[in-house]
């Protein structure tokens, strides 16, 4: 029998960085509120959204139904601001280049994404980088503008673009739909904005990098995409956080919308850093993630590699009400160590002939917990919809592995399938490739890989590489 | 060349095999012996399988191997042909292979795999399909003896390569084995059944396993002979 040790901490992004920053005190009351809309000078409705979530969540609890454990969060000791020092957009201090430069994500619109060498193939990537609860930079805005596309940070869009923001924030996550969504509606911080408008095909990947660095902060990202009809984008998100020893907070909430013949394709490459080994600290990430295919014949694609966190509670959802639409879920959830994760997603089937396709890999390693729970509604009006769901779990040492689907048909012509597998990594397949020379490590890595090969092949290439080499910095250590 | 001295196999502390002394040389060897026997622990007992525990000593070329993990073993040249490969989801053929020719310093290039492929006669995108999922048995063992001479060890055991191929495929396989273990120091050491084969490989020797033990013979007439007369004959 093969033995695994533990792991070791792998964690490369969890170093912080010495930048002058202006931070609120810890403590959440409506003065805070107030004093965050203030310093954002924000317009009165965005005041009023948020202090009527606030207003709101005095009322409500938090979920406790997942299946994850963690230290209750005293939200009165948490900061619901803190920015770096930076005088104009020309001017980001070096500490704050140096970081992002660190981490590979290019601030400077002649660098190409995650390094990969060879340039000439690479499409070119437009990156938004937030860094705690501000924006800091956000590239090629000038030449998305000529194509009529808006991409620019949530603050700012509320500032230049208040009438397109107002129409569509809260209405695919309303400020009352669970607790953290609740939570991040008073508190937002920053986050990307994004416009595609009719018949326009983004020419570049979108991308966001979200970096927590302050201590006891919470971050509280908004994210809105919306796409018009007949546009198309691809939109990445990454993120990473340093190695504290406390408890972080992220409760983020991303909306998409899609007109009729619309696609978004969101990706995420989600490694917050994930605690030690003895389950000290970690980023909570406690995230609401939705997308509405207003319009028919509209698609939304969600593909998430989730490998980092403490905790992870995140079900990226499909609202399909336009006839003949999409949703799609591709995810894989790493989890090791203490990690706990309970993820998955739902599609909501309402317009006619829509359809929903749900791929989800799991894979649990120490003595973690890997959960995913899904739901497929389809509503008597979608009429001859399908849903296709495969859920498959590959679990080493003392992991636990969940499987928790729900289906909800209310007509009788539509299908719905569901395939599942639950299995141990095998020894046999280990000893195979070690017979021809692989280590046990490498041996480890192509199984693990092959395994989300389905997942992995809706990532846009660049993403696909940097999700591969993430899997097997994650790996490292873990067997032995 | 590969030696083994007092090579005691167990399993769970049953003895499986007892007290093996065997020698081969450069050239083709092939291993007979009733089903059970014990001739496919035998080779997975040398490739380091953690199932067995294994006593005694065996060398590859004066190198011992007994203190090597799997992947070591095969890295200092061994390679083991599977009577069943193990069918691996999502990892294609190639990308399999390209990640095995880096761990042996003598591989062949990717340019030969091709050839090889067309040789063996398999399918177009063979090399894009995941490794022994949705492959016949015989593409299967196909598969193995490409994978073997795209990895060029100093020996190969290959655990019955003939079951399941057709007349063809059995008549390119062995004018590849004659050529691979015409190449200097090259061991392959056959385990299979059928005389067919024996007679296309001319061997330089022939070793029985019966009851736990192994025999080697320099002359092969044994193998005819126990093809006509079964496993029973005094040896």
């Amino acid at each position: 029998m093969t033995e695994y040790r533990d792991l070791d901490n792998k964690y490369t992004a969890g170093f912080s960085t010495n930048v002058e920053s202006e931070d609120f005190a810890p403590g959440l009351d409506v003065d805070v509120i107030k004093r965050l809309s203030a310093i954002k000078n924000e317009p009165e409705w965005v005041t009023e959204f948020r202090l009527k979530s606030f207003e709101h969540l005095q009322k409500i609890q938090e979920p406790n139904w997942a299946n994850v454990n963690y230290n209750p969060i005293d939200y009165q000791s948490l900061s619901y601001y803190s920015a770096p020092k930076i005088r104009s957009k020309e001017d980001i201090p070096q500490e704050i280049l140096d970081t992002f430069d660190k981490l590979g994500v290019p601030l400077h619109e002649r660098d190409s994404l995650l390094g990969i060498e060879d340039t000439n193939k690479i499409p070119t990537v437009a990156v938004d980088a937030v860094f705690d609860s501000v924006s800091i930079a956000t590239t090629f805005q000038e030449e998305l503008k000529r194509h009529g596309i808006i991409f620019c940070s949530m603050s700012e869009a509320i500032q230049e673009h208040s009438e397109l923001v107002k129409e569509y924030l809260g209405s695919v996550v309303p400020p009352k739909d669970n607790y953290f969504a609740c939570l991040n509606s008073a508190v937002f911080t920053d986050g990307t904005f994004c416009y595609i408008p009719p018949g326009v095909k983004c020419p570049m990947e979108l991308n966001t990098y979200f970096r927590i660095n302050a201590r006891n902060t919470g971050q509280f990202e908004r994210t809105l995409i919306i796409a018009d009809a007949d546009s198309y984008v691809s939109y990445l998100e990454g993120c990473t956080a340093p190695a504290y020893d406390e408890n972080t907070l992220h409760a983020a909430v991303v909306e998409l919308v899609t007109h009729d013949r619309a696609e978004i394709k969101y990706s995420t490459v989600q490694n917050w850093y994930p605690g030690d080994e003895n389950g000290v600290g970690g980023v909570l990430n406690f995230v609401t993630k939705r997308g509405l295919c207003k319009g028919e014949s509209s698609k939304i694609s969600w593909t998430q590699v989730e490998t980092g966190s403490a905790v992870t509670w995140k079900y990226p959802s499909c609202i399909l009400r336009g006839n003949n639409s999409i949703g799609e879920f591709y995810s894989v959830a790493v989890t090791k160590g203490k990690q706990q994760a309970d993820t998955g997603t739902k599609m909501f089937h309402v317009g006619k002939n829509t359809k929903s396709t749900i791929i989800s890999k799991g894979i649990s390693f120490g003595d973690s917990s890997n959960t995913y729970r899904g739901m497929v509604r389809i509503n008597k009006s979608a009429k001859e919809s399908r849903n296709y769901t495969q859920c498959d779990s590959l679990m080493l040492d003392n992991s636990k592995a969940l499987t928790l689907p729900v289906v909800m048909q209310y007509n009788n012509n539509s299908i719905v399938e569901h395939e599942a597998s639950t299995g141990k990594l095998s020894e046999d397949a280990l000893y195979y490739l070690q017979s021809r020379g692989f280590s046990e490590e490498d041996a480890v890595n192509c199984i693990v890989s092959g395994f989300c090969k389905d997942v992995f092949q809706h990532l846009p290439l660049e993403f696909a590489a940097e999700a591969n080499k993430l899997l097997s910095v994650t790996l490292e250590g873990a067997v032995g | 060349m590969l030696v083994t001295q007092e090579f005691t196999v167990k399993v769970d502390g049953n003895i499986i095999l007892d007290d093996l002394h065997l020698d081969f040389g450069p050239g083709i060897h092939v291993v007979m012996g009733p089903n059970g026997v014990g001739k496919s622990t035998f080779a997975h007992a040398l490739m380091g399988n953690p199932k067995y525990q294994t006593e005694g000593a065996v060398q590859i070329d004066g190198k011992d191997l007994m203190c090597l993990e799997t992947h070591e073993r095969a890295q200092a040249g061994l390679f083991l042909s599977f009577q069943h490969p193990t069918p691996i989801e999502g990892l294609s053929n190639f990308q399999f292979l390209r990640q095995a020719i880096k761990t042996s310093s003598i591989a062949n290039s990717l340019s030969t795999y091709r050839e090889l492929l067309s040789e063996f006669n398999l399918p177009e995108g063979f090399e894009r399909k995941s490794l022994n999922v949705e492959a016949s048995g015989g593409e299967q063992k196909k598969n193995e003896i490409i994978q073997m001479l795209m990895l060029d060890p100093k020996v190969a055991i290959l655990d019955e390569p003939d079951s399941g191929l057709d007349v063809d495929a059995i008549n390119v396989l062995s004018k590849q084995l004659t050529k691979f273990a015409n190449q200097q120091n090259k061991t392959l050491i056959v385990i299979t059944h059928y005389q067919q084969l024996i007679e296309k490989l001319s061997p330089e020797s022939i070793t029985i396993f019966k009851n736990k033990r192994a025999k080697q013979f320099d002359d092969i007439s044994i193998a005819y002979e126990i093809l006509e007369n079964g496993f029973g004959i005094d040896v």
